[in-house]
């Protein structure tokens, strides 16, 4: 089993899978495919923390992998399609700009990390592509995060920026103890609720969920 | 063992806070606890000044600089939960708030103070992010929540909470690649505690630990409202209610501050000071001076005040990267001395937003003769935070002059100075007007806002002289036993 996923190289395919999500994102404009596309990200997430956890026989990162599963996979997806039926918007129409010039620009970024990051300082175990993959999603998270009006667009960002950070977390260090991951995780969580609170508020308070109406503090 | 109880203490008031229905009785329960806990845990933990303990199998760390900063949450947080009863009765009789917005405003209160002690006792460097983030959560909600009715204040904790936790996310990629760098040293196992990095700095990869630096500078950074991450900061603390500005500005910024300082003490050893003091020197004055802009064309006082916030955080960072026993002696001087100074004038200008209601320095005039005590106290908190000798800032701000011409960073030097000169024209202007211009003249009475009188202010009145007191009295002369407390959080971080 273990030569079986070295030969396919499976983790490589699997970080590309992770990669191929984020990417995705730029193309997409119904809201709650941006969520369904967020939800095959971490699931794909998981999975490499399982199958690393396999191939080094490390009892702790199976807890990871399946905390991950639950919180990233099921809770986070679930609360996100909540928001998206409570603020009752389905599209993100016209971002800041086009889908092609996004799609363009995750490209060169991806080249930029590769170019970047070939050599360098780390040697990790588990895939020679990892940590470049985990960079370049935390990457294109922010450029979502940057180009969307919606509310909710941003906070997909910020939790692939977040997929991206344990992607890298995990293909450089084996993955941290575990009372530390679910702090992590705790974390996250929570601030995906208050997050998607605000959100609600924002679109009862100026009743729209457009950030440019947030424009009356400045200077 | 002191340790978990006083982490649990914040909690259980919590707790008692929430359960309670009646809103004086809130307030007191809440004031109750705050106090127990100057009371129990100062004493407490001054011991750990001279030596050093750990808890829960070394999880939990606390040295004199946790202690330095620990014992400014406390008294700052107790200072924040006296002046909450009287500023939280006014916006009840303002119905602006309601009981149940009351018993949740304590609530992450006391969560918020219990948040920022949990970072000063982290040991591990992953829990202490945890803490830092947890920081973020909670005081979005007081600011944003609490207030529905006001627009502005959601979107003020929007951007806060969005900003702070991207800025963050960096700051985690950071300790992870930390982690990884002590693997290296290790062999197999990876090290995240504190106590246990520091014995291993000097073999840490420098160009990991360059790398790493970066990261969590840029990532704390953004939390400590270092330019040119600082744009929720101005929102942020002008849009919280008045209590919370003060624990944002006054310690929750240097418990940010603190993060960083822990990691350089870990990455010094192996990338050399000059490194760090560089990057720390360049954000530092970027700070300064983008913040002096600011405070020249502001029209509205809290956001002055809050940009005032950024302009002292890049004065500690500046004191940082300058480095040396001077430059760290005036960095972690000028932390207390901005904690005492800023949080006095959130408590005022929210006594002034009170009676004047209004945020604009053009609708608030003549302080000074209407309201002689307030005028008085907020005259005395401007010059402290413009620079104006004899009172506290001036002297940490001296200090770090100082250290910076021994050190020869004329430029720096310099700069600062040339800053801080449009910093202290900008503070008297703005404040000036608000205090000198015009008499007795409270302006004409809104709707709804007929009795400007506010409740509790003996109370008030109180934490603000005794703020004023340690001002004056710190200007003066630097106390033996907080002399002594610096110089061994100077040796703890490991300058020499």
């Amino acid at each position: 089993m273990r030569n079986w996923i070295q030969t396919f190289s499976i983790i490589d395919f699997i970080s590309v899978g992770i990669l191929l999500t984020a990417i995705s994102m730029n193309a997409i404009r119904r809201l709650e495919s941006c969520v369904k596309a967020y939800m095959l990200n971490s699931w794909l997430l998981s999975l490499l923390i399982a199958i690393i956890a396999f191939m080094i026989n490390e009892t702790h990162l199976y807890v990871a992998a399946v905390t991950t599963f639950l919180s990233k996979g099921m809770l986070i997806p679930l609360f996100m399609k909540r928001i998206v039926r409570q603020i009752k918007i389905t599209h993100d129409v016209d971002p800041y700009i086009s889908n092609s010039l996004s799609l363009v620009i995750s490209g060169i970024l991806v080249a930029v990390v590769y170019a970047s990051l070939r050599e360098g300082v780390f040697v990790t175990g588990v895939s020679k592509n990892a940590l470049q993959i985990s960079v370049a999603v935390i990457l294109i998270g922010l450029l979502i995060m940057i180009t969307r009006r919606k509310a909710i667009t941003q906070i997909i960002g910020l939790l692939f920026m977040e997929n991206g950070l344990f992607l890298a977390g995990f293909s450089m260090t084996f993955g941290m103890p575990t009372i530390i991951e679910l702090g992590v995780l705790f974390d996250l969580l929570m601030g995906v609720i208050i997050l998607g609170f605000f959100a609600v508020q924002i679109r009862k308070a100026f009743m729209s969920s457009d950030l440019d109406k947030l424009t009356v503090l400045k200077g | 063992m002191a340790m978990i109880i006083i982490l649990f203490m914040p909690i259980i008031t919590a707790t008692v806070c929430y359960l309670l229905k009646n809103h004086r009785l809130v307030g007191y329960a809440n004031l109750a606890g705050a106090s127990a806990l100057a009371v129990f845990a100062i004493p407490t933990i001054l011991s750990f000044v001279s030596n050093p303990g750990t808890a829960l199998n070394g999880m939990l760390y606390m040295d004199a600089l946790s202690v330095y900063i620990m014992v400014l949450v406390i008294l700052l947080g107790l200072a924040s939960s006296a002046y909450s009863i009287g500023y939280l009765e006014h916006e009840f009789d303002m119905k602006l708030m309601d009981v149940k917005g009351i018993r949740r405003y304590y609530l992450l209160l006391h969560i918020f103070i219990f948040t920022m002690l949990l970072v000063t006792v982290a040991n591990n460097l992953a829990l202490m992010w945890i803490a830092i983030e947890a920081t973020t959560i909670v005081s979005a909600i007081l600011i944003g929540l609490g207030f529905t009715k006001r627009q502005l204040a959601i979107e003020a904790a929007w951007k806060y909470i969005m900003l702070c936790t991207v800025g963050i996310t960096f700051a985690l990629l950071g300790i992870f690649i930390i982690y990884y760098a002590s693997t290296a040293v290790n062999g197999t196992k990876g090290e995240l505690n504190w106590t246990a990095l520091k014995e291993i700095a000097g073999r840490l990869n420098p160009a990991t630990m360059k790398l790493a630096f970066i990261f969590v500078l840029v990532g704390y950074g953004t939390k400590a409202g270092l330019a040119p991450m600082h744009n929720w900061l101005p929102d942020a603390h002008s849009q919280a209610p008045s209590p919370i500005s003060a624990l944002l500005s006054g310690i929750l910024l240097n418990t940010a501050f603190y993060g960083i300082i822990r990691v350089i003490a870990i990455v010094e050893p192996s990338t050399g000071a000059i490194f760090t003091g560089n990057l720390l020197i360049i954000f530092g004055l970027i700070s300064i001076g983008i913040s002096a802009v600011f405070i020249l064309v502001q029209e509205n006082y809290k956001r002055l005040l809050a940009y005032s916030s950024i302009e002292h955080m890049g004065i500690v960072s500046l004191g940082v990267g300058i480095g040396g026993v001077l430059g760290f002696y005036g960095a972690l001087l000028h932390i207390l001395n901005h904690a005492i100074s800023k949080p006095l004038m959130f408590f005022a200008s929210g006594r002034i937003q009170a009676c004047y209601g209004s945020t604009k320095i053009e609708n608030v005039n003549g302080v000074l003769s209407s309201k002689p005590l307030l005028g008085m106290l907020t005259f005395a908190g401007v010059l402290s935070l413009a620079g104006s000798p004899p009172l506290n800032i001036f002297i940490s701000e001296f200090t770090i002059l100082k250290a910076g011409v021994d050190k020869g960073l004329w430029a720096a030097v310099g700069l600062f100075l040339f800053f801080a000169v449009i910093v202290f024209y900008g503070m008297m202007s703005g404040f000036g007007k608000i205090l000198f211009k015009g008499k007795n003249n409270i302006p004409p009475k809104e709707e709804g806002c007929e009795h400007r009188k506010f409740p509790m202010s003996w109370l008030n009145n109180g934490v603000m002289i005794v703020m004023a007191l340690l001002i004056l009295m710190l200007g003066v002369s630097i106390p033996e036993f907080l002399d002594k407390t610096i110089r061994a959080c100077i040796s703890v971080i490991g300058v020499r």
